[in-house]
């Protein structure tokens, strides 16, 4: 396990980016960034000393074997794990533009206005296609007939679903196939306008028909957001991301451009993963 | 390796031990299988038992009413409620004399000088109630010849069937013993009614004196009395306009019109009087505890729904599990207690409780405040409240608790407040579940039997909704209430036995549909969440 632990500390993910940021493209910005981060659940420690960087119209993809931990740092950054009684931090922070999340003033009602999320199922609310997607508006006191319309329309659209329901606004979201809903949820989160789209496994549920549009609709939504994917389906990563990072047993093992990863990743571990020997 | 360990080895014949001609497995299944059926079963039979016994009500009821016809009593009947109303005239006018004695008493007056003032008035208001005496008696003269009537058609009845069942057992020489004189009811009817005229004749006597004495009604010096005066001559105008009504339907009246199943029917189900042991008619009428149950039912939903809905939305989604773990048993606790306890609690504690909070200076500003009566349908009503609490609680929050945590999430990670949350998500998800917790915390009230039997009142009548707030306080009787009161009581098979069994059987038919509408509701629930 010493061995292990040595490659770990060798491949410190931040010496990693830090040393890809170079060679890529220069305008990137860090827009969220994990420092020193521990995490727990009750006694059983989750992340162990996280350091990484996202940046800003990038898609960042989470790979790792199921109860690595990625999931659990998506969570993080908009705070949903607070929801857990038992979660608690260890140590470090993480800082979104520059802004501490876990800073005692922050009120997490603005923090996941910011940062928007869509689950691993989809979970559109039992009511119409319409007010699913102004729920975000009208929970912030927006009841104008005119702006609702306009933001229902823009976000379909930006999640490429208008065209298969402009017509059918009325009916219940829960009428519409897997894809489609996920899809809805995606509209849904756009809707309050974050900066950023954390995915937890969007596309698990769905059929390779479905999981191409929705990866389609994540390419053209990198211009005006950033976007963090938790995934399992590694050729999902290599088509959508910029940047992957992958993770195992709670630490970060290595994080680097998307190709390099996969075409030439340095740490053994992340070798053996990609290329299927073990996960 | 042999050829037979080969078959052996395949051999796939069952090898289960069977016990008359059952296995283990077809065992179990028979005895599960027998206590679905077992409680099957006992429901159909509870439900063969309560229409075989109530239905013979309506035969019965009809019957009676015939007899009650046919005997002349409805005639008398007639001719007793002008009586009554006339009674009403005269119980107004002693409290004109009441209110004047009250007066002069204030103004410092001994007995003796009040009676004196008082002897001016006396021709007319001994006049007036004078009036009233040849009347009542005469009613009461022909009430008395109906009854006695009524009672040996009776008797010959029963002689009758105990002729009818001798014969049946072959005892041909005692029923030959028995003798049987044939009646004539329409002799007796045409009896009181040749009266007509002597009837008449007083109602005339009593429109004219009335009149003669309203012309030189007396004139206080009191406002308020000269104002009852008046109040009293309008009264008394309209009783004269109706005894011309009186005398009409007298005239109309026909002994020997049919009385239908329907109208016993009707009788029984909007039937105003539940009067039972009268020595001149018994009356069944559900109406009265009807809507004596359906007042205590609303009352107790009215605090209950808003409690126990409240208290589901707060441990489910506001209180931490520390709260919860007290909270939850403490409220399903309350339905371990005995309703009976609850019923004493009621009138030992609560009942006073709440008349002497009537009593309280800070609450004079409501009019039906002080109370008169300790045991009302309020008191009740806010017992059963109690005991609908956990029934809405328990359903209503493991409806709250269905709603998908996912929703929960997707809304949270939209940034919306909790209580954002559970208004515009939770609450409207589970609502179908909610509302049918409702309906059978509903159901739980009004099938309650003890704690309105022994705090509602017992008083059998209409609330009178024209009292606002003030219906609320009044003694009332449940449908429930009298079946455990009355029943054991009653001769059984008799006309009154058989109308608790139908006020049993409409107990069932509304807890049934109650239920129905529940159990709709939940699977349309079902299917939305999809």
């Amino acid at each position: 396990m010493s061995l292990v632990a040595d490659k770990i500390t060798l491949n410190r993910p931040k010496q990693s980016t830090d040393s890809m940021d170079s060679d890529s493209s220069e305008q990137a910005r860090p827009l969220i960034r994990v420092s020193d981060f521990d995490f727990f659940y009750g006694d059983k420690q989750a992340l162990f000393d996280v350091n990484m960087e996202m940046m800003e119209n990038e898609v960042t993809a989470f790979i790792g074997p199921s109860g690595c931990g990625k999931s659990t740092l998506l969570r993080c950054i908009n705070r949903m794990n607070d929801l857990v009684d038992v979660a608690r931090i260890g140590r470090g922070t993480i800082e979104v533009s520059g802004a501490n999340i876990y800073d005692p003033q922050v009120d997490t009602i603005e923090l996941r206005k910011r940062v928007g999320m869509v689950f691993q199922k989809s979970n559109p609310f039992p009511k119409s296609i319409y007010e699913n997607v102004v729920y975000g508006l009208r929970i912030q006191g927006i009841n104008r007939k005119s702006t609702l319309d306009e933001a229902v329309e823009r976000c379909l659209k930006g999640a490429a679903l208008w065209e298969e329901v402009r017509d059918r606004l009325d009916t219940s979201g829960l009428s519409l196939s897997g894809g489609q809903q996920q899809r809805l949820c995606i509209a849904r989160a756009l809707a309050v306008e974050p900066d950023i789209l954390l995915m937890d496994e969007p596309c698990s549920a769905l059929d390779p028909v479905a999981t191409a549009k929705v990866e389609e609709l994540i390419h053209s939504l990198k211009d005006n957001y950033t976007i963090v994917i938790v995934t399992h389906n590694m050729q999902q990563a290599a088509r959508v991301s910029d940047r992957t990072a992958f993770f195992y047993l709670g630490k970060l093992i290595e994080m680097g451009q998307t190709e390099q990863i996969f075409m030439s990743p340095n740490n053994e571990q992340t070798e053996a993963y990609i290329s299927g020997r073990f996960g | 390796m042999s050829e037979a360990d080969d078959k052996n080895r395949y051999n796939l014949a069952s090898r289960r031990k069977t016990f008359l001609g059952l296995d283990k497995e077809q065992a179990l299944k028979g005895l599960f299988g027998g206590n679905a059926l077992v409680s099957i079963v006992v429901l159909a039979l509870i439900t063969f038992f309560l229409f075989r016994e109530g239905i013979g009500f309506f035969g019965q009821y009809r019957d009676s009413l015939k007899l009650y016809r046919s005997s002349g009593l409805e005639y008398v009947e007639i001719m007793n409620e002008q009586s009554a109303a006339f009674s009403g005239l005269t119980r107004y006018l002693n409290s004109i004399r009441e209110d004047q004695t009250q007066l002069l008493k204030e103004q410092g007056l001994a007995f003796r000088e009040i009676k004196k003032v008082q002897a001016r008035d006396n021709d007319f208001f001994y006049g007036f109630e004078d009036l009233g005496y040849p009347l009542r008696e005469y009613v009461l003269e022909k009430k008395e010849l109906a009854i006695a009537s009524r009672n040996a058609y009776e008797e010959m009845e029963n002689l009758k069937v105990f002729r009818s069942n001798l014969l049946a057992e072959g005892r041909t020489e005692e029923a030959a013993a028995v003798s049987i004189v044939e009646l004539d009811l329409s002799a007796t009817v045409d009896q009181i009614r040749s009266g007509r005229e002597e009837f008449l004749a007083l109602n005339d006597t009593i429109e004219k004196e009335l009149e003669a004495l309203l012309a030189e009604a007396p004139t206080f010096e009191a406002a308020s009395l000269n104002a009852k005066v008046e109040r009293l001559g309008e009264l008394t105008r309209m009783f004269i306009a109706e005894m011309e009504e009186y005398e009409n339907r007298l005239l109309e009246w026909d002994s020997t019109q049919s009385i239908g199943m329907g109208r016993a029917f009707v009788l029984f189900l909007f039937g105003e009087k539940w009067v039972t042991n009268s020595s001149i008619q018994d009356w069944y009428g559900l109406w009265p505890l009807f809507s004596g149950s359906l007042l205590v039912a609303i009352i107790a939903m009215f605090l209950a729904v808003p409690l126990g809905i409240g208290a589901a939305i707060y441990v489910n989604q506001v209180a931490g599990p520390r709260e919860q773990n007290f909270i939850k048993p403490y409220i399903e606790f309350i339905s371990a207690i005995p309703s009976v306890v609850i019923g004493f609690f009621g009138i030992a504690v609560f009942g006073q409780f709440i008349r002497n909070a009537s009593n309280w200076e800070a609450l004079a500003w409501l009019d039906v405040f002080p109370l008169a009566e300790r045991l009302n349908a309020f008191t009740a009503g806010c017992l059963l409240a109690l005991m609908a609490v956990p029934t809405i609680f328990t359903l209503a929050e493991d409806a709250i608790n269905n709603v998908p945590k996912a929703f929960k999430e997707a809304s949270l990670a939209m940034g919306a407040t909790r209580w954002q949350t559970t208004v515009r998500i939770i609450v409207p998800t589970s609502l179908s579940g909610i509302i049918s917790a409702v309906l059978l915390g509903f159901g739980r009230v009004i099938g309650e039997t003890m704690v309105v039997l022994l705090c509602a009142g017992n008083r059998i009548a209409i609330p009178d909704f024209t009292e606002g707030l003030g219906v609320f306080f009044e003694p009332v009787h449940t449908m429930t209430g009298i079946i455990a009161q009355e029943l054991g009581e009653v001769v059984h098979g008799s006309i009154h036995y058989r109308a608790l069994f139908m006020v049993g059987m409409a107990l069932f038919i509304i807890s049934l549909l109650i239920n129905y509408v529940a159990q709709k509701i939940v699977i349309k629930y079902q299917i939305s969440r999809g």
